[in-house]
C-alpha cells in the first residue's frame, strides 16, 4: 500500500507557535498513550496525533475526535521520555482545529496573539457603539449613568416595551449569538461526518442526528456535568474541580441571562433589580461568585503546576482565563459601583467594559480556546457512539 | 621498566584486561576492586556477548594470568577516595575494608556450614540469602571467604572460628587507608543497573514477578539462586509467557538520557535462555527500536529463529498485578496497529539501563560527565562501561587501548 506523505511545513510551524513547540522531540515510544487515563484501547492517543502533527497532517487532525478527548491532564508529559510534552501539543492541536474548522480565520488570530488585545475590543466597541448610537439616537454621555445605560428613549415594538439599553443589547448580541450558533452548527456537522469516515463506521450504524442526540447526547451531557473523564487525570488532578465550578457558573449565568431576557425583554419587567431581594439576582450572584472562585482557583493551580513544570500555560490559555476573570470582575463591578452614590457615574464605563468582554467571549465561543465547549462535547458524544458501535460489532 | 606503576580501578572484565595487558608487557600494575572478588558484572551473567560464552570462559584464563604475573598486585574490597597529582605522578588514596578472613583461607567451606546468620546476597540482586560468612561465587578470585560481621547471629563468631582449621578468621581486622604513587590510572569501574524502583509505573518492588534483566541472568546462572532454572519468584514455577520491557530507564530524560546499548541484545539473549529451558515458552519483547548494533544484527536473526518471540513496537508504560495468580498485565500501545495491548504474562523482565557505578559519587580528582561517565583525561583513562555503555567485547578493546595509553604515560615518566 502506497501512502503519499506530503508534510505541511506551515501547519507544523503554526502548531509550534501556539504552544506545541516541543512536538518534534517525540520519538513515538507510545508511553503517552499508555499512561493516559483517558485514552481508549481501540483508539489510543496522543502518540498518533503527535506523529500526525510532526508531519503537519492538518486534515487528519481535523477529523480526529481524540484531539478533543484529551483534557490535558499532563500524565503523558510527566512520563514522556523526551520532554515532548504531548499534553501541551494536544492543546496546540485543538487551537489549530478550531481555526481550521470555522470561517473568518483571521478572527482566530486575535485570540491567539497579543495583537488581539487591541483589535478584539475595537471590534466589540465598533458593534456596541453602532447599536448604541442607533438605539440611544446619538452617542450618550459615557460619564453619566443616567445617560448611559439608564437613559435614552423607550421603544414600543409590537407588544414589547423596551428601554434603549435593552434594545441595544438585543441588536448587538442576538445577531452575534445567531452568528456563533450557525458557524458552530455547520462546523460540528462537518466534523461529525469526518469523524464517522475516519473511524470507518459501517453504514448500518450510521444513525440520523435525532437518534444520535437521543442515545448519546444525554449521557454525554451527564458525563460532562460530572466531569467523569476529567477526574481520571493523575498529574494535574486539581484541574477538574475548578473547571467544574466554572462550567456550573456558566450554566447558572446563562440561565440567569435567559430568565432576564424573558422577564425584561419579553414580559417588560425591567432591570435594575434589587440584588438583595430579587431571586433572579440571587441566582446571578451565585453564578458570579462561582465563576470568580473557579477562575481564581484555576489561576492559582496553573501557576503552581507551572512551577512544577507539569503544565504550561500558553498565551491563548491566559487570554481566556483573564477574559473570564474580567467578565466576573466587571459584572460584579456594575452591581457594586451603581449602588455607591459617589461612584455611580463610572457605572457607564464599567458597563461598557462588561459588554466588550461579553462580546469577546461570545465571539470566543467560536474563535478562542472556549470553542472546546462545543467541539469537545461533540467529540464526547462521538466517543460514546463509537464505543457503542465497537461493542455492537464485536457481538 | 623502572617507572611508577599503573593503577587499575575496577576488577571487572575491562579492568582485568587492562591490568593483564599492561603487566604482560612489563608494567607494574596495582589492581583494586570494590567487591570481595574480581569478575565484576560478567561473573553474574549466564552467558556473555558476543559468542554467548559462560563467564568462566573469559574470567578463568585471566585470573590465571593475574596469578602467574608477579607484576600485578590485587586489592579487593578497596575503593579510591581521592586522586591528586598529574599525569606521570599521581597520589591515590585508597580505602580497604576489612575482610575478616586472611590469606590462610582455603575456601574449604567448613565455616559456612556452622554459621547461622544470613545476609541478602547483592551478587544475586536480592534473589537469595547467603550465610554471614560466604564465598562471593564459586570461582571467586581471590578464592577466599568474606565475613559480613553485621549479619552474624549470636555465637556465630565462636562457631566459625572453631570450625576453621587454618586460623583464617581474623575478627580484629581494621579498615586500612593506603596511598599509592602511580604514573597513570585506568578507570574501569563499570556499571550498575539503574534503580528500577524509580520507574514507578512498572511495578518493580511492588509486584514479585517483575524482575530486572540482571536478576534474569542470576536465575539462568548455574550458580544462581535457582541452580539455573528460570523460575518466577512468586511461586517458583517456570514462566510460560514472559514480557520484556525495553528501554526501562534508558533513552529517557527523566532517568537515563542515553541508550544503554546492551539491553535489546540482553532481552534477545534471555529469550534464548527461555527457549533453551522450554521451547514452548513465549517471549514478548516490547520495544521502541530494536537496537542490535553492527554485527549483532545476526544475533537478532538467530533469536528470531530459535526462540518464540513476539515483537511489539510500543513501550510498556503500565503494569498491573493479578493478586490471585500474581500474573501481570502489561499495557502498551502497539504503534503498528494503533491499538492498545493488554497482555497477561507470568513474569516481566525490565530491560534496565546501565548507569555508571560511580554515578552520584564525587571522587576528588576524577572528572565525570553529567551522567557519571568518566571523561578522558591524559593520565586518567576510562575504559569499559565506566566510559560508555558497551558490550564485553568492546569493553575489552577499550581496555587494551587504555593499557597502551597508560604505558605511554609511565614510559614518558
Amino acid at each position: 500500500m502506497a501512502i503519499k506523505v506530503d508534510p505541511n511545513l506551515n501547519v507544523i510551524k503554526e502548531i509550534q507557535e501556539v504552544g506545541g513547540d516541543t512536538l518534534k522531540k517525540c520519538y513515538q515510544c507510545a508511553t503517552c498513550a499508555t499512561v493516559c487515563p483517558l485514552s481508549s484501547d481501540e483508539a489510543p492517543f496522543p502518540r498518533k496525533q503527535m506523529i500526525l502533527a510532526q508531519w503537519g497532517f492538518k486534515d487528519k487532525l481535523l477529523n480526529d475526535p481524540a484531539v478533543w478527548l484529551c483534557h490535558q491532564c499532563g500524565d503523558c508529559s510527566k512520563y514522556c521520555p523526551r520532554g515532548a510534552n504531548p499534553g501541551d501539543v494536544m492543546a496546540a492541536l485543538r487551537l489549530l482545529v478550531i481555526k481550521e474548522a470555522v470561517p473568518f480565520k483571521f478572527l482566530h488570530t486575535f485570540y491567539n496573539r497579543p495583537l488581539g488585545l487591541i483589535v478584539l475590543p475595537l471590534i466589540a466597541l465598533f458593534f456596541i457603539f453602532l447599536g448604541m448610537i442607533a438605539t440611544f439616537q446619538g452617542m450618550p454621555n459615557l460619564f453619566d449613568a443616567n445617560s448611559f445605560p439608564y437613559g435614552g428613549p423607550h421603544y414600543d415594538i409590537w407588544i414589547f416595551h423596551l428601554p434603549a439599553r435593552v434594545l441595544m443589547i438585543d441588536v448587538v448580541f442576538l445577531p452575534l449569538a445567531a452568528f456563533v450558533v450557525i458557524i458552530l452548527f455547520s462546523a460540528i456537522n462537518r466534523m461529525w461526518n469526518a469523524y464517522v469516515e475516519t473511524y470507518k463506521i459501517p453504514q448500518a450504524y450510521r444513525y440520523g442526528m435525532w437518534t444520535i442526540l437521543k442515545t448519546y447526547f444525554i449521557p454525554a451531557i451527564s458525563e460532562i456535568l460530572s466531569h467523569s473523564r476529567f477526574v481520571k487525570c493523575n498529574a494535574n488532578n486539581w484541574r477538574a474541580n475548578p473547571h467544574k465550578f466554572l462550567l456550573y457558573s456558566f450554566i447558572i449565568l446563562a440561565l440567569t441571562t435567559a430568565i432576564v431576557f424573558v422577564m425584561a425583554d419579553i414580559l417588560g419587567f425591567h432591570t435594575p433589580w434589587n440584588p438583595l431581594t430579587h431571586p433572579v439576582k440571587w441566582l446571578g450572584n451565585i453564578g458570579g461568585i462561582l465563576l470568580l472562585y473557579g477562575i481564581i482557583d484555576i489561576m492559582v493551580g496553573r501557576s503552581q503546576a507551572e512551577a512544577e513544570k507539569s503544565l504550561r500555560t500558553s498565551y491563548p490559555d491566559s487570554f481566556l482565563i483573564y477574559l473570564i476573570l474580567f467578565l466576573g470582575l466587571t459584572g460584579f463591578g456594575i452591581e457594586i459601583i451603581r449602588s455607591i452614590p459617589g461612584l455611580k457615574n463610572i457605572t457607564s464605563l464599567v458597563y461598557l467594559a462588561h459588554l466588550v468582554i461579553v462580546f469577546m467571549l461570545f465571539l470566543g465561543v467560536v474563535y478562542s480556546k472556549f470553542a472546546h465547549l462545543a467541539f469537545r462535547t461533540t467529540a464526547v458524544v462521538f466517543d460514546l457512539y463509537f464505543k457503542d458501535v465497537v461493542q455492537k460489532m464485536s457481538k | 621498566m623502572g617507572q611508577l606503576p599503573i593503577l587499575v580501578v575496577g576488577g571487572g572484565i575491562s579492568g582485568i584486561t587492562a591490568a593483564v595487558e599492561a603487566a604482560e608487557v612489563g608494567a607494574e600494575v596495582i589492581l583494586i576492586e570494590k567487591e570481595p572478588s574480581l569478575g565484576g558484572r560478567v561473573a553474574q551473567l549466564r552467558y556473555y556477548f558476543p559468542k554467548l560464552c559462560p563467564p568462566t570462559c573469559g574470567l578463568e584464563i585471566n585470573f590465571r594470568r593475574i596469578k602467574s604475573n608477579p607484576r600485578i598486585k590485587v586489592y579487593t574490597m578497596a575503593e579510591v577516595m581521592e586522586i591528586s597529582g598529574e599525569p606521570g605522578n599521581y597520589k591515590v588514596k585508597v580505602k580497604i575494608r576489612p575482610r575478616y578472613v586472611n590469606d590462610n583461607c582455603t575456601a574449604c567451606g567448613e565455616c559456612e556450614k556452622v554459621c547461622e546468620g544470613e545476609r541478602v546476597s547483592d551478587f544475586d540482586f536480592g534473589l537469595r540469602k547467603t550465610k554471614a560468612i560466604y564465598l562471593p561465587y564459586p570461582m571467586a578470585f581471590p578464592m577466599k571467604y568474606v565475613l559480613d560481621k553485621d549479619a552474624l547471629a549470636p555465637g556465630d563468631l565462636e562457631r566459625i572460628m572453631a570450625a576453621c582449621k587454618y586460623n583464617a578468621i581474623d575478627p580484629d581486622m581494621k579498615e586500612e587507608i593506603k596511598e599509592f604513587e602511580v604514573g597513570a590510572i585506568i578507570w574501569a569501574t563499570g556499571w550498575k543497573p539503574y534503580d528500577a524502583t524509580k520507574l514507578d509505573n512498572l511495578g518493580y518492588g511492588k509486584f514479585t514477578n517483575v524482575i530486572t534483566n540482571m536478576q534474569m541472568e542470576r536465575l539462568a546462572s548455574p550458580w544462581g539462586p535457582t541452580g539455573g532454572k528460570i523460575l518466577r519468584p512468586s511461586d517458583n514455577t517456570p514462566p510460560k509467557k514472559v514480557a520484556f520491557v525495553q528501554c526501562a530507564g534508558s533513552r529517557d530524560e527523566n532517568h537515563l538520557p542515553y541508550c544503554s546499548y546492551i539491553c535489546c541484545l540482553a532481552s534477545l539473549k534471555h529469550s534464548l535462555y527461555l527457549a533453551e529451558q522450554d521451547p514452548e515458552a513465549e517471549a514478548l519483547i516490547f520495544y521502541i527500536d530494536i537496537r542490535t548494533p553492527g554485527r549483532y544484527e545476526k544475533f537478532l536473526r538467530r533469536a528470531q529463529e530459535e526462540a518464540r518471540i513476539t515483537f511489539i513496537k510500543g513501550k510498556v508504560a503500565k503494569i498491573e498485578e493479578d493478586p490471585e495468580t500474581k500474573d501481570l498485565i502489561v499495557t502498551a500501545e502497539d504503534t503498528l496497529s494503533g491499538k492498545k495491548i493488554n497482555e497477561r504474562v507470568n513474569m516481566v523482565v525490565l530491560a534496565l539501563g546501565m548507569q555508571p557505578s560511580i554515578a552520584g559519587m564525587e571522587i576528588p580528582g576524577l572528572k565525570v560527565d553529567e551522567n557519571g561517565f568518566v571523561f578522558y583525561e591524559e593520565g586518567i583513562i576510562g575504559c569499559g562501561c565506566a566510559k560508555m555503555p558497551l558490550d564485553v567485547m568492546t569493553s575489552n578493546e577499550t581496555a587494551t587501548g587504555a593499557a597502551l595509553k597508560a604505558i605511554q604515560i609511565i614510559k614518558r615518566g
